[in-house]
C-alpha cells in the first residue's frame, strides 16, 4: 500500500519558491490501477518521482509497504525503488548499448541474484512481452512499441509491487498504445499496482481508479469500481 | 559485480572509443614522460650491492690547506694521498682494505696478427674482489700474499678474455702488459655496478674496467696511473716526490662488519691524524669520515641535478594531463547523465554507481599505462641515442619499473577519475527520466 499524507515539495531557486505539491494526499490499495491526469505543470510528474523515491519531499508523511521513506539514507531508497518498484517512462529509456537480454538484466544485477536465476527471470519477461527471439537485439532495432515492451520487461523482471508509468504511450502511435494499455491491464490482473501518469483521457479511463491533479493538489477523484479506494482527505 | 562493471566499463570504452582514446593517450604520455625520468633517477641512485652497502665505508681524511679548505669545508677531500692510503693499508684495522687508482695500459697480444690492445685498468689491492663480491667465471683475484710479494698478476674482464683468449679459462696463463709478462689469477664474469660505487671520480656512470692489476705496479713504475689528481702545494720533482706530496689520487675503502667495528676504525683515524700533525701535517681540525656506499653516493650527489629536475618537470607533465583527464572523464560521464539516472531508478545506489565509473577509470588508466609503458620504453631509448654509452644501463625499463608505470598510470587516473565520478553520482536521476 502506497500512502501519502500532506505531501509538500517546494522548488526553490535564488530568488523564487515553487510549490510543486501541497498538502498532497493519496492512498493506493494492493492490486490498484489508478491513472493520474491533469494539466501540464500540475504535479503529476514530480508525485510519480516522489512515489518511485527518484525525488524527495519537503515534507509530510509517506509510507510506501508500511516502510517511513522519508527517513531512509541513499542505500535504503535505492533497495526498495529496486525490490518493490517498476518504472516505465515515456523514452522508454533502454540503454543503447545493451542487447535487451542485458537491459532486462540491469535491475536484477544491482538485486544481487545469481546468474541462473537471472536468466530465468529475463527469459520469462522478454517471453510475457513476446521478445524472447529478440533477446540479442539492440534497441535501436526495435520499433517503439516494442522498445517500450522491453521496459515493461525490465520492469516486472524484479517482480515489483508497484508499476511507475509515465506517459507510457506518449511516444507510441494509437494502435501500439492500444497493445501497451492492453499489456499493463493484464500485468495489474495478475497483482501489481500500477500507477500511470498520462494526458490520454481515453487511456486513462480504461483504469480502475482516476485521480487528477491540479495545482499540486488532488483535485479530484473519480471512483470506478466499488472496491477501489480513494485520496485521504 | 567486479565482472559485470568491467565489461560495462570496456562495452563503454569502445562506445566512445574517441574519447576513450584521448584519455588513454593523455595519460599515456603522462606516464610515459615520468617514467623515463623515474627509472633514470631510480638506476641512478640504485644501491649498486645492497647485501653488504652497510659494510663497506669510503674513508676520507682532511689532508687539506688551512687557508683554503676543500669544498668550501663542506666536506673532506674526495680521495687520499699515497702517503696515507700506504699507511692505513700498513696498519690492517679493518676487515678488509683497499687501496686503489685508475690506471692504463697496452696489452701486446701473443698472436701476431692481432693489433696491441688498449686497456682501462685498475690498480687495487687484493681484497678488492671479496670486498666488492665481484663474480669470477675463473679463477679469482690474487692473494695478499701476492700484494706482498710485488707479484706481476692480472684479472681479466670477461671481455678483455674474449679478446685475448676467445672465452676460454684463461688462468695461469700470461700477457704482455705494458712491456712486462702478468699471470692471469682471474677472469671477471659480467660485472657493472651502476652507479659505478667503488669509484666515482671517474665517471659514476662508466663501464667497469678491462684489467685489474695490483697497486702496488703504480708506485714501482710498472703501469700508468690515470684518473684525477688533485695537489694544494708544489710536489716537487720526479715520480717519488709525487708519490710523498700532499696530492690525493688514491681511493680507500674498509669493510667492517659491526657498528662497533666502524667505531674502533674512527677512532683509529683520528689516533692517526693526530700522529701525523706531530710531523706538520693535517693542519686542519680533524675530519675524518667515512661514509657507507649509500651515503657515499648520496654525498657525491651521483644523482644530477638537471636528472632531478627532469623528474619533477615531468611530474609536473603527468599533473597536466591528469587534468586533462578530469575533464574528458567529466564529459564523458555527464553524457552518460540519462544512463546514470536509469540506474539510480533501477536500484543502483550511489555507492554502486562510484564502484562501476571509477572501475571504468581504473580501466582507461591500466591502458594509459601500458601506452605509457610503450613510451617510456622509447623515451629510454632516445635518451641512450642521446647521451651514448654513459647511459646504456640507466636506460632500461625492469620488471619493477613496468610494475610502477602501470600502478602510477592506474592510481593517477583513479584520483582523476574521483571528482568526475562523484559528480556522475550525484546526478539527480528524476530530471535525466523525463529529459531523455
Amino acid at each position: 500500500m502506497l500512502v501519502m499524507k500532506n505531501i509538500n515539495k517546494i522548488f526553490q531557486t535564488a530568488d523564487i519558491q515553487t510549490h510543486a505539491l501541497r498538502d498532497f494526499c493519496l492512498q493506493v490499495n494492493e492490486g490498484d490501477f489508478v491513472s493520474v491526469t491533469g494539466p501540464s505543470g500540475s504535479g503529476k510528474t514530480t508525485f510519480l518521482n516522489i512515489a518511485g523515491l527518484l525525488e524527495t519531499f519537503t515534507n509530510g508523511e509517506f509510507l510506501l509497504d508500511g516502510e517511513e521513506v522519508g527517513q531512509l539514507n541513499d542505500d535504503g531508497r535505492s533497495r526498495m525503488r529496486n525490490q518493490k518498484i517498476g518504472f516505465i517512462f515515456q523514452g522508454f529509456n533502454l540503454i543503447p548499448d545493451l542487447n535487451l537480454y542485458d537491459n532486462v538484466d540491469v535491475p536484477l544485477r544491482y538485486r544481487g541474484f545469481n546468474a541462473k536465476e537471472r536468466k530465468r527471470r529475463i527469459e520469462e519477461s522478454l517471453e510475457r512481452v513476446g521478445l524472447a527471439s529478440r533477446m540479442k537485439h539492440l534497441p535501436s532495432q526495435l520499433s517503439g512499441g516494442q522498445q517500450q515492451r522491453v521496459a515493461i520487461a525490465r520492469a516486472l523482471a524484479t517482480s515489483p509491487r508497484f508499476l511507475l508509468a509515465d506517459e507510457p504511450t506518449g511516444n507510441l502511435d494509437s494502435e501500439m498504445a492500444q497493445g501497451v494499455m492492453t499489456l499493463l491491464e493484464e500485468i495489474n490482473q495478475q497483482g501489481t499496482t500500477i500507477i500511470m501518469v498520462t494526458h490520454d483521457a481515453q487511456l486513462a479511463q480504461r483504469a480502475k481508479r482516476t485521480i487528477q491533479v491540479k495545482d499540486g493538489r488532488v483535485s479530484e477523484l473519480e471512483k470506478v469500481t466499488p472496491i477501489m479506494n480513494q485520496a485521504i482527505a | 559485480m567486479f565482472n559485470y562493471y568491467l565489461r560495462l566499463a570496456w562495452i563503454s570504452i569502445l562506445r566512445h572509443w574517441g574519447l576513450s582514446l584521448l584519455m588513454v593517450c593523455a595519460i599515456g604520455l603522462g606516464i610515459g614522460a615520468a617514467m623515463t625520468t623515474i627509472t633514470v633517477n631510480y638506476l641512478m641512485s640504485a644501491n649498486p650491492i645492497p647485501e653488504k652497502s652497510e659494510q663497506l665505508y669510503y674513508v676520507q681524511l682532511d689532508s687539506w690547506d688551512i687557508n683554503n679548505p676543500f669544498n668550501d669545508g663542506l666536506s673532506p677531500p674526495d680521495q687520499m694521498t699515497f702517503t696515507d692510503s700506504t699507511n692505513l693499508m700498513r696498519a690492517q684495522k679493518a676487515f678488509r682494505q683497499n687501496v686503489q687508482a685508475q690506471a692504463f695500459g697496452v696489452i701486446e697480444p701473443e698472436n701476431p696478427d692481432m693489433l696491441p690492445l688498449i686497456v682501462n685498468g685498475r690498480a687495487n689491492s687484493a681484497d678488492f674482489f671479496t670486498m666488492f663480491n665481484v663474480p669470477f667465471i675463473y679463477g679469482s683475484g690474487w692473494s695478499r700474499a701476492s700484494d706482498d710479494s710485488k707479484e706481476f698478476v692480472v684479472v681479466l674482464s670477461k671481455e678483455t678474455n674474449e679478446k685475448l683468449f676467445g672465452g676460454e679459462d684463461s688462468v695461469g696463463k700470461s700477457i704482455k702488459l705494458e712491456g712486462n709478462m702478468f699471470r692471469v689469477v682471474g677472469v671477471i664474469d659480467n660485472w657493472q655496478p651502476k652507479p659505478r660505487f667503488y669509484d666515482i671520480t671517474t665517471g659514476a656512470f662508466n663501464d667497469s674496467e678491462d684489467i685489474f692489476v695490483p697497486f702496488h705496479l703504480i708506485v714501482d713504475e710498472k703501469i700508468s696511473r690515470s684518473g684525477n689528481t688533485n695537489c694544494w702545494k708544489p710536489t716537487g720533482d720526479g715520480f717519488q716526490a709525487f708519490l710523498a706530496s700532499e696530492c690525493i689520487w688514491t681511493q680507500f675503502w674498509v669493510e667492517l662488519k659491526t657498528e662497533q667495528d666502524k667505531e674502533d676504525y674512527l677512532q683509529f683515524l683520528n689516533a692517526y691524524v693526530q700522529e701525523q700533525k706531530q710531523f706538520g701535517r693535517f693542519q686542519r681540525p680533524i675530519d675524518n669520515r667515512l661514509s657507507n656506499v649509500m651515503q657515499w653516493l648520496e654525498s657525491q650527489e651521483v644523482v644530477a641535478d638537471d636528472a632531478q629536475m627532469m623528474m619533477a618537470m615531468s611530474f609536473m607533465f603527468l599533473i597536466v594531463c591528469l587534468l586533462n583527464t578530469v575533464g574528458l572523464l567529466l564529459a564523458k560521464f555527464l553524457g552518460k547523465a540519462p544512463e546514470i539516472g536509469l540506474r539510480q531508478a533501477l536500484g543502483a545506489s550511489k555507492r554502486t554507481l562510484f564502484s562501476q565509473y571509477i572501475i571504468e577509470s581504473a580501466c582507461i588508466g591500466i591502458l594509459g599505462g601500458i601506452l605509457g609503458l610503450v613510451l617510456a620504453y622509447l623515451g629510454l631509448q632516445g635518451i641512450e641515442i642521446l647521451y651514448g654509452d654513459s647511459m646504456k644501463d640507466l636506460a632500461t625499463l625492469d620488471s619493477k619499473m613496468a610494475t610502477l608505470a602501470v600502478l602510477l598510470a592506474l592510481f593517477s587516473t583513479i584520483l582523476a577519475g574521483l571528482y568526475p565520478t562523484w559528480r556522475a553520482c550525484n546526478i539527480q536521476p528524476a530530471q535525466q527520466l523525463k529529459s531523455q
